[in-house]
């Protein structure tokens, strides 16, 4: 069932309620105009925990693309001491693939500062640092006159309407990226902000407890914290009426797919762009309701769900429901960031899988052996196979390595070289008969395949 | 991107003026320090002032940002050869990053390159003779949806094609 009306595009035109080329900036005086802050306001008439409670009631999960439920981040976080504590947003937002916070920051920034103000008073939050990545000039413009505006409205700073938390009149700066994709890990763009490399920590502890600069943080990306504001305005019921609940028979406290999503589409369709549907829309139907077709009225060959470490989905899975439950029904990562990226009939997918080994092989920070080791071995094979000069052996090692580094075989910091792996071992083992006519013969090797 | 050192063999180039003048550690002070509760906090944006300012980071101008922000010049070299967006070599005048990431290389970003290629009369990561262009491959700018994409400086150019490109080249002067 599509959604009824937009949420997060509520102001940004978008297909089927209104058409992309009227997308323009919403200032701060329209946002208000069209019950802009009304959300603030009515968070700020409430005990902050009453509103974390809300949040967390809504299930709201984090769309950055670990969906981790962003009421329970928020509880993690230890009484307050009277000290600072932060907001870190997370808008470096670099897996190819993905632009749909892009959309948010270049039309309705209001949303998203609405949702920043409401996360800083529900949990005692005195200062925020926007981290947007080095790359998106234009979007600095918009979020810095934006912020400007915020603060002119006592949104922010002397005289705020949220009154002094931690003693400290609240704060929102805007920090730049330099270009580094490890930043968007949540500890990379920590250490990002105090100034050093972006190396991601050990985790615990975890940034809740002690985040930038040693004290209590909490980061969101910015399409959650976009979500808080109308969550906040029409409660959790209304934003559990959207997506899909939990599969039936699953144990009580099984986290569900509820609210609204932006879906980016990018690769070989008609009209690609950043659309708003419920969680759990077809695969199928985004890509011929909502994108046109695809292009050429070539087929479909395959498509990676969000963002290319997430794995890819081939031609059999074209029914296949967008939540967060579509890595565990169809063999790949995950939901990710909802950046799908779909390829036609004539895609070449060795060369796909090299084209993200590079990727992940060049923004690999290089703190962990296996990861920048790794990714750079997977992408010299890879090479090896796109220009024929591959062996059986090459696609055995390949599938070795990519099922034995990272988070969850248990020797890398981060989750990066678990991109990587997910996204190569899915393409090779969806499409083998392409990478094993590519490759010659070695003798006395087995072709094992690592599921 | 990690592993970018400096040349310790060669001596450091040296002038008298500083590059981080008075009136941009007044503008720093006032601006950027107050955000942060440490002074260390404040490399990134004072790098990024300082290459605004120049066009890239010289030794000696990221020796005077180690002593603005109080740390030793090692710690700001290590944050400087760790992202990519900063330079600590010369580069043109303009600097055309080409997005190579999946969606772009899907859409035909290969064209894009050759072309650029064919036009200025160099490969990637090269500067023309006269200063004023350096190509360069990029990791996803953000712009999937309208590929193959470019970033000429701070200008995104969308939906390229071997036309427009010919067009944008020509208006830059």
């Amino acid at each position: 069932m599509p959604l009824y009306e937009p949420v997060l595009c509520k102001r940004i035109p978008t297909p089927p309620w209104g058409e992309i080329s009227d997308r323009k900036l919403v200032t701060y005086q329209q946002y208000v105009e069209t019950g802009g802050y009304k959300s603030l306001d009515k968070a700020l008439q409430m005990q902050p925990k009453e509103v974390v409670d809300i949040v967390k009631a809504a299930e709201l999960r984090g769309r950055g693309g670990a969906g981790f439920p962003a009421g329970v981040k928020w509880s993690f976080l230890p009484p307050e001491d009277g000290k600072p504590r932060y907001l870190a947003i997370n808008a470096d937002e670099s897996e190819p693939g993905t632009f749909k916070d892009r959309m948010l920051i270049d039309f309705d920034p209001h949303i998203v500062i609405e949702g920043i103000a409401i996360c800083m008073h529900a949990c005692r939050l005195d200062t925020s640092y926007f981290f947007l990545r080095g790359e998106y000039h234009h979007q600095r413009e918009v979020m810095e006159h934006a912020i400007r505006e915020a603060y002119d409205h006592r949104i922010f700073g002397p005289g705020s309407k949220l009154g002094k938390i931690n003693d400290r009149w609240p704060q929102l700066y805007l920090h730049r990226g330099a270009g580094a994709y490890i930043c968007g890990e949540e500890t990379g763009l920590l250490e990002a902000l105090e100034g050093k490399r972006g190396w991601p920590r050990i985790k615990p502890p975890f940034p809740a407890v002690a985040g930038a600069f040693g004290r209590p943080t909490i980061i969101n990306n910015v399409e959650t914290l976009a979500c808080v504001t109308p969550i906040i305005e029409h409660g959790a019921d209304w934003f559990k009426s959207m997506g899909v609940p939990p599969p039936a028979g699953s144990a009580p406290g099984t986290p569900a797919s509820f609210g609204p999503k932006l879906y980016g589409v990018s690769g070989h369709v008609n009209r690609p762009g950043v659309y708003e549907d419920e969680l759990g829309v077809k695969l199928s139907d985004l890509i011929e309701g909502l994108c046109c077709g695809i292009r050429g009225g070539r087929k479909f060959k395959a498509a990676i769900p969000g963002g290319i470490s997430m794995g890819v989905l081939s031609a059999d899975e074209y029914e296949a429901v967008l939540d967060f439950d579509v890595g565990r029904k169809h063999n790949c990562l995950g939901l990710g960031t909802a950046g799908v990226i779909v390829m036609d009939e004539g895609t070449d997918m060795v060369a796909v899988a090299r084209n993200i080994a590079r990727f992940f092989a060049h923004e690999s920070c290089g703190q962990c052996t296996h990861c920048r080791e790794g990714t750079n071995w997977m992408y010299r094979m890879l090479t090896r196979i796109e220009t024929g000069e591959g062996t059986t052996r090459d696609l055995d090692l390949l599938l070795e390595l990519s099922g034995s580094m990272g988070m969850m075989p248990g020797n890398n910091i981060c989750g990066l070289s678990d991109g990587a792996n997910w996204a190569i071992r899915t393409i090779v083992n969806k499409f083998f008969d392409e990478f094993e006519t590519r490759v010659t013969r070695e003798r006395g090797v087995s072709l094992a395949v690592v599921s | 991107m990690a592993w970018i050192t400096k040349n310790s063999v060669a001596p450091i180039e040296r002038r008298n003026e500083p590059y981080l003048s008075d009136e941009l550690k007044r503008k720093l002070t006032d601006e950027v320090l107050t955000r942060y509760p440490t002074r260390r906090a404040a490399t990134m944006p004072v790098l990024h002032a300082l290459q605004e300012e120049h066009g890239w980071l010289p030794a000696q101008a990221i020796e005077e940002a180690a002593a603005f922000l109080e740390v030793s010049s090692a710690e700001t070299m290590d944050t400087a050869s760790f992202y990519e967006e900063y330079w600590l070599k010369p580069k043109g005048k303009y600097v055309i990053w080409v997005c190579q990431s999946l969606s772009c290389e899907l859409l035909g970003h290969q064209r894009l390159i050759d072309a650029l290629r064919n036009k200025l009369g160099i490969e990637v990561g090269e500067t023309t003779p006269d200063g004023k262009f350096t190509l360069v491959t990029a990791e996803c700018l953000g712009s999937c949806g309208s590929g193959p994409c470019a970033l000429f400086n701070e200008k995104l150019h969308e939906n390229l094609t071997v036309e427009n490109l010919d067009r944008i080249l020509d208006s830059l002067a």
